[in-house]
Parts: structure tokens; C-alpha cells; sequence
């Protein structure tokens, strides 16, 4: 059941009615059974899975409560670091280990391969979990005492296939202090819901066939302008992608009384790298910046060490993203970019500067190219298109031209004037007009009755 | 909730008006010519924009059965009196034949017959047309928000009734792929459609059909196959012949008579009370055609024919035409069959309709029958690829 489909609306609409139609006390069963009921139309079996590593991690965090020693402490945090790892180490990056083992011991491949299935949304529900256990363990967080309000927690349907990874004491304040949301979240949750749908549906399913086409066969678009069309294409499609699921998750936990942070802040209107990565997937960089980089030491002992520390903590973020040595190819590019640009001393700006933005963005586009391909020696070719060979021609229709410099106007125009952001608090006519548009090009571009999965979804 | 409501609410008002604004004033008219939809609304435009010369006017509405060729017709206007026309489109059924007359026939009084074909007067469905969905792509252009109930209701099951009435509700999901087609190609597609409506109906006029016949033709029908075959068609084309000589009677079903009671019975009701007769025909029905098959007095076509302003022809007026050397297929009559079946239809609409007003009887040739067409057909237009191919103008025989 994805979020773009008109049973997970129906779905939504019964959930809401439910939620608001009985009495309080009853809210949080009917959250957790709908999201238990979400999970299962994915598939059934998975979730004891899910209700599993929620049983290890709630037992954890109340066993390091009343731990008499904190060695005692130390294997509860790490019985549940172990489950959490283990889970998502079989599930994510058995085939992918098994496979290099067999290349070194100059098996086939696929000698020690198992049928595998990913678990939906593996990776954020056990970065959420760990997130949990760790604050507790470091005084950070008191534990839920109360297993349904931390099951609610790991499962809410809104986040759990692909974030925001929620902070324990974000979730449980809105929890705990529940109020309905007034008028002007209710619009706020409703226009990020379909400002949502916009983003994945009229723009980045458009881009996707762009960048499928193109990154399938790059040899049929010969030349450096289709091969940065179609790289380009890929940007545009992963950002809208997973903002526009991201914007979805945020309007519909808003519209249930639930507050979530900020996950993207235009991404590509950054001025550097470092920039880039406060302004992209914000709750996981932060997650690998509180729970990783910082216990690594951060920037606290030299500059050599800084580096490393950020090596490190990119390359396990891009190993994050999927089991292959193009994310960690990836998230080293990043790590690297990220190290370069402390040493150089470069500082995110905050003027406008189309030049560095632009740069940024081409930085940013290169590494996605490593992100797509589906192989380390097919990234490679493609980088080499990008810089030699004729020039070729643009992929992109002209009507696809207007819908990237319409994105990138309203995505300056936000970024100076938060436009947005103030449009429910705006007279009826300009908040409903700007409804009315995002539906007429829903309906025009949008619903193609193929829904094309989110990429995050695979991670 | 309130102030979401009423916002969401005027937020649809909004969407609807826009859509409204993009879609139900005047871009179909810029459809894609060789789209279902386009397709459909060529015939119409075509029909709308043709000149009428006084009131004898017979349209024919049809599927790719009506071997109709207005310029046979057009010989015998001066010996008729009747000028006959023709919106049969291929692949359509009476539902879209109600809805196509309604929009080249808005005030009901343009024509003086309507000629409304039959396969067969019995109601046996030998292709089940009730949930069409291909009647949606058809009909997109043609419909109105005041058809939501009767057209989604005409389809019998949910999801069909669902996606009708978005094609009525939502122009714009109905033309998605033509809006985005358009948008790619804006420019090529306005050509295209200024010349396809500028030489659609000289292209119509003059095309010519299969020129092979199906002559040698035999049929065991006792062991239910051809024995037979002339040697031109190919594999695929021996074996849709096949298909189509030899397909079984289908039994007489209830829901086909109530089908067409509900679409043939609509265009009877629409022109009730006025000066335009509705007549049914029975088309020829192959080059060969299995013995035996049964007739039902009391069909739903044999029902509609006794209400006032209906012309029932005789059943068998064609059967003269079911002759393999006037085939092109198993279904379809050649060029030859449509030469012969559009002299006898000009004659007989006269019998069936009676002698035309006197006052209007006289010589009427349209535009693209005259000879200075080959001015119209500019090279500019030459060069633009044709949607249709512009066929040589064949020798009426």
C-alpha cells in the first residue's frame, strides 16, 4: 500500500475517522493497529519481525533502567545494538557479504546466496529503535514504560517505511501531550500531503523515465549533454522522490496531532557540500552525526582524525543506503568532499551565490551517478560520458525543461520568502487556488495509473 | 475542520473551473488525429462542418461494417434527392452512435433519416459490448457532466461505472496522454490537426478499401471448416478470416436486447416527434454465411421498429451483397462490395423514405469532389506527414 495510491487513501480517511471518533484513550490502539495493518499489506509474515526487535528493544531500554551496574547497563545497550544489527545485518547485507567472500575465495557469486527478502523499512525502523535504547542508555531519554506506546512508536505508519527517523523524546512529547492540531496545521498537513503527491507524481515519476532510459542503456544517448541530461534527470527524481514521500509522512502525521521535524530544506540550492548535508535527509545526517560521528570523536582531536571521523561515518551512511560497493563508493565521495572542504577551509554561505550553488549541484549530481548504476564499472562509464565524447543532444522533452525551471523558481522563491510555509495562514482563495492547481497538474501529469515505488522504499 | 473544509471545498470548485476552462472549451478540437478520441472527433468535426444544401440530408451511423462510400452516393443525389453522409466510425458501438448524433445533431432537425445498421435483428451479441471500456476513449470528448448517471450507469460493472464517470468528471485525466503528447510536440500536432481538418474529409471521401476479393472461397459447415481459400492472404489474415466466417450463433441474451433497447431505443427517443425517421437495416453480413440461423420476432430491433418514426427494412435487402467477390475479409465488404452496397443504399432510402421535398431536389457536390481540389492540397501541406493516406481517386464503377 503505497502512500501515492488511492487505497492508502481510502485507508487514511477510515484511520482518521476512526482516530477522531472514539474516545481518546482507544487513540493510540487504533494508531498502532492501523500501522500494524499497513505494514502487513506489504507482507504478513514480516511482522513478527517488526514486533520482535519492538519486544527486544523495549525490554532493553527497561532493563538498562533498573540495571544494578552499568556493566550491566553496557550488555543491555548492547544486546539491543547486537539484535538491531543483526536484523538489518542478515536481512540487508548477508547476500552482499556472502557474495564478496565467495569472490575472494574464488567461488561463484551466488555459492553461499539465500533468497532474501528486505523487510520494508528495515533501515529506519532499527535506526529509530537504537536511536531509543542509546538515549536511554546515555540519561538522554526515560523509558516508555508503556509496550503499546512503544510499539506505536517503531510502527507509525506515517514514518515507517521510509522516515523522518523520529527522535524518541520528539515522538512521545506529541504522544503524551497530545492536542488536536488547529486549523493552521490542519491546512499545513493537508497542503504537504498534496504538495507531496505533486513532488512524486508530476515530477519525480516524470524525471524517473528519463533516468531509467538513460541509465539502462547510456550507450543509445551518445554525448556529454545526455549523459549530465540524464544524470541531471536522476538528481531531480531522487530529491522529488523521497521529499515529496518525506513532505507526505510530515502532512499526515500532522493531520493525527503528531509533529515531525524537517527532513529536507532544498537540498540543491546549497552552497557546498558540508551545506548540502544539513539540508538533505536532515534525520538521518543527524542521527549519524549524534550516534556516530560525534562518539567517534567529531572534530575534537585534530584535523586528521576529523577526517577520518568523516570518512567513516559517510561510508557506513552510504552503506546505510543499500549492500553494494557503489553506496559505499558513494557515501566515501561524500566523506571525501566533506574532508576536502574542511581543509579548504570552505564555510557554508548563506548569500546567494548561483556559482558555488551550481557547482554544489553538479558535486552532488556526480555522486548520484554512483548512487543509480547498478554496477561500479557502469557508474565509471558514465562518469566518463559526462566529461568527454561529442556533445550530443538535451534527453528531456521541452515541457520537462519548464517543469525543472518551474521547480528550481519555486524552490528559490521559498528558499527567500518561505513561501509555503505561510500558505496556510494566507486568504482562502490563494490557499485553495494553490490546491487547485496542484491537483489540475496531478490530473494532467500526475495519476498515470502505474504507480512507480518510492525509491526509498528499497532501503 | 470547519475552515479545512470549506478551503478543500472551494479548492475543488477551483480545480473543476480549471479544468473546465482547459478542456471543455475547444481542445478537442486539437486532439490527436490518429488517437481513439481524435480518431472519433474527425468524423464529427468532419459532419459538423460539412455543408448542408436543403433538408434531404441521410446520415449513416456505424461501425467499420458500413460500407459506405458517399462518393458512389453523391451520383445518385439528382436521381434520390437525398445526400447521404456518413459518421461510421470503425470500433464503435450504439452507445457511441447516440452520443456522436447528439453532438453533430444538437436541435434535432438536420437530417431526414437516420440509417442505423444491424449484424443481425436477432439479439445475438457476437461481441459483447455493454462494458466496452474502449467506449470511454471514444467518447471522452463527447461527453458532458450531465451524462455522469446515465453513461456511468451503463456500464454494468463497478470499476467500468467508475472510470466513466472520471471520463466525464475529469477532462483533463481523460486527455492526459494527449495533453502530454501535445506538450511535447505543440507545434507538429497543430499542423497536424489544421491539415486533417482541412483534408480529413477529402481523405474520407476518396479512400479507397481492400481491392482483393475472397472469391474461391469454401466453407464445409458441416465439418465447420474452410476448405477453400484464395491464395492472396497471408497466415495471420487466412486465420482471422477463419475466425470470423466460422464463429458460432452466439444464443440470444437478455442483457444484449436490453442493451440495445437502452442505445438504439435512445436515438428512437430522441427523434420522436420530429421529421426525422430512424431506419434499420441489416448490413451484409459475410462472404459466406452459415445456414440455418434462426429468426426471433420478437427481438428487441423488431420491438423498437413499432414505435412511431421508425423504418424497419426487410432483413434479407442485402443478402444479395454476401458474395465472396465483394469481401475484403470474413466481415468487412471490399471496395467493389462498398461500390455496390452505397448504390443500392442511394436508391433504396428513397424507397424506404418516400420521394424528397421537391423544393430542394437538386445537384449537390461537395467541395472535395470538384475539380479544383488539387489547389487545396498546397505543397505546404504535402509536406507535413499525413495522418491517412492520400490515395489515387478510383474510377466509380
Amino acid at each position: 500500500m503505497l502512500f501515492h495510491t488511492p487505497q492508502f487513501f481510502l485507508f487514511f480517511v477510515v484511520v482518521v475517522a476512526l482516530f477522531y471518533g472514539l474516545p481518546r484513550p482507544f487513540r493510540k490502539y487504533i494508531l498502532l493497529v492501523a500501522s500494524y495493518f499497513f505494514y502487513m499489506c506489504w507482507n504478513a509474515k514480516f511482522i513478527l519481525l517488526i514486533v520482535a526487535l519492538t519486544a527486544i528493544d523495549y525490554t532493553a531500554a527497561m532493563w538498562i533502567r533498573s540495571a544494578a551496574t552499568p556493566a550491566r547497563r553496557k550488555a543491555a545497550l548492547i544486546a539491543s545494538l547486537a539484535a538491531n544489527l543483526g536484523f538489518l545485518g542478515f536481512f540487508k547485507y548477508y547476500n552482499f557479504l556472502a557474495s564478496n567472500l565467495a569472490l575472494l575465495m574464488a567461488k561463484p557469486p551466488g555459492e553461499w546466496a539465500l533468497a532474501i527478502i528486505l523487510p520494508m523499512g528495515i533501515s529506519f525502523h532499527t535506526f529509530q529503535s537504537m536511536s531509543y535504547v542509546i538515549d536511554v542508555y546515555r540519561g538522554e531519554q526515560e523509558p516508555i514504560t508503556n509496550a503499546i506506546d512503544y510499539a506505536l512508536y517503531i510502527a507509525f505508519f506515517p514514518q515507517l517505511v521510509a522516515g523522518p527517523i523520529v527522535r524518541a523524546h520528539n515522538f512521545f512529547n506529541d504522544l503524551y501531550h497530545w492536542r488536536a492540531p488547529d486549523a493552521g496545521e490542519q491546512l499545513r498537513g493537508v497542503w504537504l500531503v498534496v504538495f507531496g503527491l505533486v513532488k512524486k507524481l508530476v515530477v519525480a515519476d516524470q524525471f524517473a523515465r528519463l533516468a531509467d532510459a538513460y541509465f539502462a542503456h547510456p550507450a543509445a544517448y551518445p554525448g556529454y549533454f545526455a549523459a549530465w541530461s540524464g544524470v541531471v534527470a536522476f538528481s531531480i527524481q531522487i530529491f522529488f522522490d523521497f521529499s515529496g514521500y518525506t513532505d507526505m509522512a510530515i502532512g499526515l502525521a500532522q493531520l493525527l496531532g503528531f509533529r515531525f521535524p524537517e527532513n529536507f530544506r532544498r537540498p540543491y540550492l546549497a552552497s557546498s557540500i558540508t551545506d548540502f548535508w544539513r539540508r538533505w535527509h536532515i534525520s538521518l545526517s543527524s542521527w549519524l552525526r549524534d550516534y556516530l560521528y560525534i562518539p567517534l570523536g567529531g572534530n575534537r582531536h585534530g584535523r586528521f582524525q576529523t577526517y577520518r571521523n568523516l570518512m567513516l561515518t559517510m561510508l557506513l551512511g552510504g552503506l546505510w543506503h543499500g549492500a553494494s560497493w557503489n553506496f559505499v563508493v558513494w557515501g566515501g565521495y561524500h566523506g571525501g568532499l566533506l574532508a576536502a572542504e574542511r581543509a579548504l577551509g570552505v564555510a557554508p554561505k548563506r548569500s546567494w551565490n548561483p556559482l558555488r550553488i551550481s557547482f554544489t549541484f553538479a558535486l552532488a549530481s556526480i555522486g548520484w551517478v554512483f548512487f543509480r548504476a547498478r554496477t561500479f564499472p557502469a557508474s565509471l562509464e558514465i562518469l566518463g560520458r559526462l566529461f568527454r565524447g561529442p556533445a550530443g543532444h538535451l534527453m528531456w522533452p521541452h515541457w520537462q525543461l519548464w517543469i525543472a525551471l518551474a521547480s528550481l523558481m519555486l524552490a528559490v522563491a521559498e528558499e527567500r520568502f518561505e513561501w509555503f510555509e505561510r500558505l496556510p495562514g494566507t486568504p482562502a482563495w490563494v490557499y485553495s487556488g494553490a490546491i487547485a492547481v496542484c491537483l489540475l497538474c496531478l490530473e494532467l501529469i500526475g495519476f498515470t495509473g502505474r504507480p512507480v515505488p518510492f525509491v526509498y522504499f528499497q532501503f | 475542520m470547519t475552515r479545512l473544509f470549506l478551503r478543500l471545498g472551494l479548492a475543488l470548485i477551483l480545480f473543476f473551473a480549471l479544468d473546465a476552462l482547459a478542456f471543455r472549451t475547444g481542445y478537442t478540437s486539437i486532439l490527436e488525429p490518429n488517437s481513439t478520441a481524435g480518431y472519433l472527433q474527425q468524423f464529427v468535426w468532419n459532419e459538423i462542418h460539412r455543408p448542408l444544401r436543403g433538408p434531404n440530408q441521410v446520415l449513416t451511423v456505424g461501425d467499420s461494417r458500413v460500407g459506405l462510400k458517399t462518393r458512389v452516393t453523391n451520383l445518385f443525389i439528382e436521381d434520390t434527392g437525398y445526400t447521404l453522409a456518413s459518421i461510421a466510425v470503425p470500433g464503435t458501438t450504439p452507445r457511441c452512435w447516440y452520443y456522436m448524433l447528439r453532438e453533430v445533431d444538437p436541435r434535432r432537425n438536420r437530417y431526414a433519416a437516420i440509417l442505423v445498421p444491424f449484424d443481425t435483428y436477432n439479439d445475438r451479441e457476437f461481441e459483447p459490448v455493454a462494458d466496452r471500456e474502449l467506449d470511454l476513449h471514444y467518447l471522452a470528448p463527447l461527453l458532458r457532466l450531465s451524462d455522469l448517471w446515465s453513461f456511468s450507469m451503463s456500464y454494468t460493472e463497478w470499476p467500468l461505472r467508475g472510470l466513466a464517470a472520471r471520463t466525464v468528471l475529469l477532462k483533463g485525466m481523460a486527455f492526459q496522454q494527449d495533453f502530454q503528447a501535445y506538450l511535447a510536440h505543440r507545434h507538429a500536432r497543430e499542423e497536424e490537426v489544421r491539415l486533417v481538418h482541412r483534408m480529413g474529409a477529402f481523405w474520407i471521401y476518396n479512400s479507397v478499401w481492400e481491392l482483393h476479393n475472397l472469391e474461391g472461397i469454401q466453407v464445409d459447415w458441416a465439418a465447420n471448416r474452410i476448405t477453400t481459400m484464395p491464395a492472396w492472404p497471408d497466415a495471420a489474415k487466412r486465420h482471422e478470416i477463419e475466425d470470423e466466417v466460422l464463429r458460432p450463433i452466439p444464443p440470444v441474451t437478455p442483457s444484449y436486447a436490453a442493451y440495445r433497447l437502452r442505445w438504439i431505443g435512445a436515438i428512437v427517443d430522441r427523434y420522436r416527434g420530429t421529421r426525422t425517421r430512424v431506419v434499420f437495416y441489416r448490413l451484409p453480413r459475410g462472404p459466406e454465411v452459415r445456414p440455418g440461423l434462426p429468426e426471433d420476432a420478437d427481438s428487441s430491433v423488431r420491438r423498437m421498429a413499432r414505435r412511431p418514426g421508425v423504418v424497419l427494412a426487410d432483413e434479407h435487402t442485402f443478402d444479395f451483397l454476401e458474395r465472396p467477390e465483394l469481401f475484403g475479409d470474413g466481415m468487412h465488404l471490399n471496395e467493389a462490395g462498398g461500390i455496390e452496397f452505397s448504390r443500392s443504399l442511394a436508391q433504396l432510402v428513397r424507397q424506404w423514405l418516400g420521394p424528397a421535398q421537391e423544393s430542394v431536389r437538386f445537384a449537390s457536390t461537395p467541395w472535395y469532389d470538384s475539380k479544383d481540389v488539387s489547389r487545396r492540397v498546397s505543397t505546404r501541406h504535402a509536406r507535413v506527414r499525413a495522418p491517412h493516406p492520400l490515395p489515387a481517386q478510383e474510377p466509380v464503377r
